[in-house]
C-alpha cells in the first residue's frame, strides 16, 4: 500500500461546476474538454485546482497537424497542467471518412510501433510538459495484430521516455474478457513508467453482454485492485476517478474520489 | 495492404453497418463477427448518444416539463431497428436518428407554442454535423487555403439556412437555466443560418436577406459581380457577406483546374 503524497482527483464535470468550486478533499481535476465560454464556475475552477490536460489532441498514428499542436500548447498552458495526457488511439481512418468517436487502440504491430514513436516523440518536443499516454482496451482480437499490447507498450515507452497513463479498469476489461486474473495481467504491463492512474466503476453494458467503463462508483475489488497496482508504480504521482459524462451525479464523484482515497 | 490499411478496415467495419454485413469485410476473417457486432452497437449508442444530449440540450432541458428526454430513443426499437443500416457520422444516419428524436419530443402532451421550431432548429444542427470531416489539414493544403482569395464561392453541402416562426436565439440561453415555467418564446419570423467547418465546428448565424440571396446563388460558378447582379446587391456587400460565410463553413471557393 502506498500513499500519503499521491494527489487524488476526478474529471471536472461542467454540470457539476457549483459542487466542484466549492468542494475539500479533491487535489486535481482532469480536464476532458475545454471550458466552455459562459461556463460561470471555471474562474473558480481555475483558480483552486492544478488541473491536468485530458482532451482530445489527435491520433498519434498519424504526426498532428500544428492547428492541433498549437491548441495542446494553449490549453496545458491554460491549464497549468503538470502533464500532457493523451491516448493509444486509432479511431477514425485516414481519409477521414470514418469515426468511432469513442477511443480504439491501434494494431499492435511493428509498423504502428514505429508511427506512434516517430510521431509521440514529434510531439513530445513541441511541448513545454511531460507528454503521457493512456492505454486503450480491445473488446476483441484483431488477428493481425503482431505481439501483446503490454509488449508493444513497454517499447513504445523505452522508446519515447514518455509517461504511461495506467487506466486500471481497462486492464481489468481486458483481462475479464481473456479470461485472465487481473493481477497477473497487470504484471505484464511496464509499471515502472507509470505517472498517473485512472479508476472508474464498470457496469453490465446490453450491447456488449458483459461489464464496460460506466460513470459509476468502483467496486470494492477495483479498489483493492487499484492499491495493489500503486504499490507497483514507484514513479506515480496522482489518481483520478475517470468519469466524465452529463449523468454522473455528485455523490457519486465524491463518493469516489473519497473511497479511492482511502483505499490507497 | 500496410497495417494502417488494415486498421481502416476495422475501424469501417465497426461504424458502417453494410459493409460489416458485406461478404467484402466477412471473408477477411479478422475478428470473431460477434463480437464486432456486439462492439458496433454499443459504439452506435455512445456515438448518437454524445450527439443527441449536445444537439438537442435545449429540449434535454424542457424534459422537466415535457417529460421527455431526447436519448430515451437509444433504447426504444426505432434504433434498434435502424442499427442494421447506420453508418457513424453519416448524414443518412443522422436524419434517421434525429427523426426517432424529434417525434419522441414532439409526441409530449405539454404544449409549448415554439416547440416544433426548437426541434427543427436541434434536428438541423445534428444532421448539419455530419458528413466528413479533416482531422489533420496538410501543411501544404493549409497554405493554400490562406491564400485563396480568388475563384468561385460554393454553398458547402449540408448547409440549412432554417425558417422559422419564432425568434428562438432570444430564449435559448434561458431555457437552460433551472426553471419550472418555460420562457415565453418571441413569435416573429427568424432566419437561422447552420453551417459547419471542415474541422466539424457546427455554427449558427442569424440569416440575412442578403445571406439568403449570396447562399441560393453560390453553386462554384457565379463570379462576384454575378452574384452581386443576381442578388440584387453590391459587389462590396457580396465580398463582406461572403467572407462571413466563409469563416462560418457555410461557403468555400472553388480553385478550379
Amino acid at each position: 500500500m502506498r500513499n500519503a503524497e499521491l494527489m487524488v482527483g476526478a474529471f471536472y464535470n461542467p454540470h457539476l461546476g457549483a459542487e466542484l468550486a466549492r468542494a475539500e478533499g479533491i487535489d486535481h481535476l482532469a480536464m476532458a474538454d475545454p471550458p466552455a465560454a459562459g461556463d460561470p464556475w471555471w474562474p473558480k475552477i481555475h483558480e483552486r485546482y492544478t488541473l491536468l490536460l485530458h482532451d482530445y489532441l489527435g491520433q498519434l498514428s498519424e504526426p498532428l497537424d500544428e492547428r492541433s499542436i498549437q491548441r495542446a500548447r494553449a490549453l496545458a498552458k491554460l491549464y497549468r497542467s503538470p502533464w500532457v495526457a493523451e491516448h493509444f488511439q486509432c479511431l477514425h481512418t485516414e481519409d477521414g471518412r470514418y469515426t468511432l468517436n469513442y477511443v480504439f487502440p491501434p494494431l499492435y504491430t511493428e509498423e504502428f510501433l514505429e508511427r506512434f514513436v516517430r510521431n509521440a516523440n514529434a510531439l513530445k518536443a513541441r511541448l513545454d510538459q511531460p507528454l503521457v499516454m493512456e492505454n486503450i482496451p480491445r473488446f476483441f482480437d484483431v488477428k493481425a495484430s503482431q505481439m501483446p499490447e503490454p509488449v508493444w507498450l513497454r517499447r513504445f515507452f523505452e522508446a519515447t521516455e514518455t509517461g504511461f497513463l495506467l487506466d486500471l479498469p481497462h486492464v481489468w476489461l481486458e483481462a475479464h474478457y481473456r479470461g485472465l486474473e487481473p493481477r497477473a495481467w497487470l504484471a505484464e504491463f511496464p509499471l515502472e513508467h507509470v505517472v498517473e492512474l485512472h479508476v472508474a466503476g464498470v457496469e453490465q453494458d446490453d450491447d456488449l453482454k458483459g461489464p464496460w467503463i460506466a460513470p459509476a462508483e468502483p467496486s470494492d475489488e477495483m479498489l483493492e485492485f487499484t492499491a495493489h497496482a500503486a504499490a507497483l508504480c514507484p514513479q506515480a504521482k496522482a489518481v483520478t476517478f475517470d468519469a466524465f459524462s452529463p449523468s454522473l451525479s455528485a455523490d457519486v464523484l465524491f463518493r469516489s474520489v473519497e473511497r479511492i482515497r482511502r483505499a490507497l | 495492404m500496410s497495417d494502417r490499411a488494415l486498421q481502416d478496415r476495422v475501424i469501417r467495419a465497426l461504424a458502417d453497418a453494410p459493409y460489416r454485413a458485406s461478404t467484402e469485410w466477412r471473408r477477411r476473417g479478422l475478428a470473431d463477427p460477434e463480437r464486432v457486432e456486439r462492439y458496433a452497437r454499443f459504439l452506435a449508442r455512445h456515438f448518437y448518444y454524445e450527439r443527441i444530449v449536445h444537439f438537442f440540450k435545449y429540449s434535454r432541458a424542457l424534459a422537466r416539463v415535457t417529460g421527455r428526454r431526447p436519448e430515451a430513443v437509444l433504447n426504444q426499437p426505432g434504433f434498434d431497428a435502424l442499427l442494421p443500416t447506420v453508418v457513424l457520422g453519416s448524414r443518412a444516419s443522422a436524419q434517421a436518428v434525429a427523426a426517432l428524436v424529434v417525434d419522441h419530443v414532439a409526441g409530449s402532451e405539454t404544449r409549448i407554442p415554439c416547440l416544433a421550431d426548437l426541434l427543427r432548429y436541434e434536428e438541423a444542427m445534428m444532421v448539419v454535423e455530419a458528413g466528413p470531416r479533416v482531422w489533420r489539414e496538410d501543411p501544404e493544403q493549409a497554405d493554400e487555403k490562406r491564400g485563396r482569395v480568388r475563384g468561385q464561392a460554393e454553398k458547402v453541402e449540408g448547409t440549412v439556412l432554417l425558417e422559422l416562426a419564432y425568434d428562438l436565439p432570444a430564449v435559448l440561453p434561458s431555457l437552460l437555466q433551472p426553471q419550472t415555467s418555460v420562457p415565453e418564446c418571441p413569435p416573429r419570423r427568424t432566419q437561422l443560418l447552420v453551417a459547419r467547418s471542415q474541422h466539424g465546428r457546427v455554427a449558427v448565424a442569424r440569416g440575412t436577406a442578403a445571406i439568403a440571396a449570396v447562399l441560393e446563388l453560390a453553386d462554384g460558378k457565379r463570379t462576384l459581380a454575378e452574384l452581386a447582379e443576381g442578388a440584387g446587391i453590391e459587389v462590396a456587400e457580396v465580398q463582406e457577406t461572403l467572407q462571413g460565410l466563409v469563416d462560418l463553413g457555410a461557403v468555400r471557393f472553388s480553385t478550379g483546374s
